[in-house]
């Protein structure tokens, strides 16, 4: 039996600057063909609702907000950021396969334990989902669509997004250092 | 609602943009904390230079007259709510750290294979709907510090152009900035220094924003072609259904102004329609607004000619047919029941004017269902045979 083959390195990452400027090319494509920027977390917040309301529709319908993505009778996944999420889900798929890093594991810091990274991965997601939902969007919709835009309050956003992961990155340097 | 057309383009511009994150390397969540521990400044490059390339892109296509720069700001941006999103903009900073992830790159991230990233997506869509929940408490600071749709660009008062190439100017800076402190910490905490950067890719997008910018402020310099005097006097009738459709599907594109007296605007408007009394409108300055938006004049009967100032207006003016007595028709008093002899556009028609109706009036009543259109009757019994129960 031949020893299995080993596994060829992943490709490196693009350049920052070079991967800035595609990620910008791709925004701008986005506000010339649809006059829409980009978006990640309300395609997710539909999808959450449209799980509640398969199991539970009526405790959609007594929430207001849980109840808007469905006024008019349309269903919660008819929208544009839903189909958009699942392009970057494609895409990130596509992507990571031809460059050799398509692998099941748990992404962590050398001193982090596997147990306690879910579970961080977990909170800070619903953090997030909060925080995306008081400020109308998240890195994507707020900070990279309104910031490109020269929108105020997309760059107060911003700002604080930054301001956020600074004042507490001391507090958990032990995920990641 | 939107068209299959338009969710074929959702699906390849997110594929772009799935496909991007992953090869910026952000499909990995120690890359990305990297960026709030010094050493690894690829999420402010990233970010930060896309968001130079979209906004030097759009300024150079509003100059070229493709588009422009405001109507896309006034569609794709939201409004500010200063609070809300200072506190939201604090906590997603405290949740990237404390998941390594912000909502888009988790996705990217669970898309190759990472159990975390798996694992913030559903805290994320945990999270949305716990602030579902808690919306009846939240709401008044949800809706608190609204001041409108505020550009950074107006704040300055300058022209988009000329703050963009300002922002592209800092960000330069900052890149530089970056590197340095990249280096910094890099041998603070690894006790080596960073391999060499390439400094060519570095060279051509300093060029190319460089090139863009001045391609955006030199179309500022050309001037912008004077509206012809008196050529532009024409207005189109627009019915109270065509209107609802278009501030349905485009209301960036509308602005409706009230003309009637305070008083009636005041007891029933169109959603969304700004009031100037009739004879107010020479001192609005009509004539100097851009233009960008289709201008529509609600009025208490028809009209029979222009005013003046909204026939000085540069873009496209309609006058509602019928005034406001046709909209309250369509949208405010009870719309017809559908018989079963109704054609399917005159069922689309209703449909749509029974919508519009609930939206405006907020009456949740259904609309009442249609009559049986054909009669069910039992089928005959079968006699004999025992094989078919």
């Amino acid at each position: 039996m031949t020893p299995a083959p080993e596994r060829p390195a992943p490709q490196p990452f693009w350049n920052p600057y070079i991967a800035g400027v595609a990620l910008g090319l791709v925004l701008l494509s986005s506000f010339l063909i649809m006059g829409k920027g980009l978006g990640a977390s309300g395609g997710v917040n539909r999808v959450a609702i449209a799980a509640v309301d398969a199991v539970a529709p009526a405790h959609v319908d007594a929430a207001p907000y849980l109840a808007r993505v469905k006024a008019g009778g349309t269903h919660p996944l008819d929208s544009y950021f839903v189909f958009e999420v699942l392009g970057v889900l494609l895409g990130g798929a596509v992507s990571a396969y031809a460059a050799g890093r398509l692998r099941t594991e748990v992404v962590m810091g050398p001193r982090a334990t596997t147990g306690k990274r879910l579970a961080f991965a977990l909170i800070g997601g619903v953090i997030m989902g909060v925080a995306a939902r008081l400020a109308r969007g998240c890195t994507s919709g707020q900070a990279l669509t309104g910031g490109a835009l020269l929108s105020s309050g997309s760059w107060i956003f911003m700002l604080a997004v930054f301001a956020g992961g600074y004042g507490l990155a001391w507090f958990v340097r032990r995920q990641w250092t | 609602m939107s068209s299959e057309f338009d969710l074929v383009i959702a699906v390849g511009l997110g594929f772009f943009f799935g496909f991007v994150l992953e090869r910026a390397g952000f499909g990995r969540s120690t890359k990305l904390a990297g960026q709030f521990y010094g050493h690894d400044m690829t999420v402010f490059k990233v970010m930060f230079g896309a968001i130079v390339t979209a906004m030097l892109g759009l300024v150079v296509a509003s100059g070229l007259g493709l588009v422009s720069f405001r109507a896309v700001a006034e569609s794709a941006a939201s409004t500010t709510y200063l609070w809300p999103m200072l506190i939201g903009g604090l906590l997603l900073g405290v949740g990237f750290i404390v998941s390594g992830y912000c909502p888009g790159t988790s996705l990217v991230s669970a898309a190759s294979g990472h159990i975390d990233g798996l694992f913030t997506i559903v805290g994320v869509g945990l999270g949305s709907l716990l602030f579902g929940e808690l919306y009846p408490r939240l709401e008044g600071f949800y809706l608190s510090g609204d001041i409108g749709h505020q550009f950074l660009f107006d704040l300055v008062g300058v022209p988009p152009a000329v703050l963009a190439v300002g922002v592209a100017l800092m960000a330069a800076g900052c890149f530089l900035g970056a590197e340095v402190l990249e280096r910094v910490w890099t041998r603070k905490r690894f006790g080596t220094v960073p391999a060499v950067i390439e400094t060519r890719p570095r060279r051509l997008v300093f060029t190319s924003f460089a090139v863009a910018g001045a391609l955006g402020l030199a179309t500022l310099l050309a001037p912008p072609a004077a509206p012809e005097v008196g050529a532009v006097a024409t207005w189109e009738p627009i019915e109270a259904d065509q209107l609802a459709r278009r501030l349905l599907d485009e209301p960036w594109k509308v602005w409706v102004l009230d003309v009637r007296d305070r008083t009636d605007y005041e007891a029933e408007r169109i959603p969304g329609s700004e009031h100037r009394a009739f004879d107010e409108l020479d001192t609005f300055g009509l004539q100097y607004s851009p233009g960008v938006k289709d201008l529509v004049l609600v009025t208490r009967g028809g009209l029979s000619s222009l005013p003046p100032a909204a026939a000085a207006y540069k873009g496209q003016v309609y006058v509602l047919e019928g005034g406001f007595p046709s909209w309250q028709g369509f949208a405010l008093e009870t719309p017809p029941v559908l018989t079963s002899q109704d054609s399917p556009s005159r069922c689309a028609a209703v449909q749509f004017q029974v919508a519009v109706h609930r939206m405006v009036t907020g009456s949740e009543a259904p609309p009442p269902p249609p009559p049986a259109t054909a009669k069910f009757v039992a089928p005959p019994k079968k006699k004999g045979g025992g094989c078919d129960g």
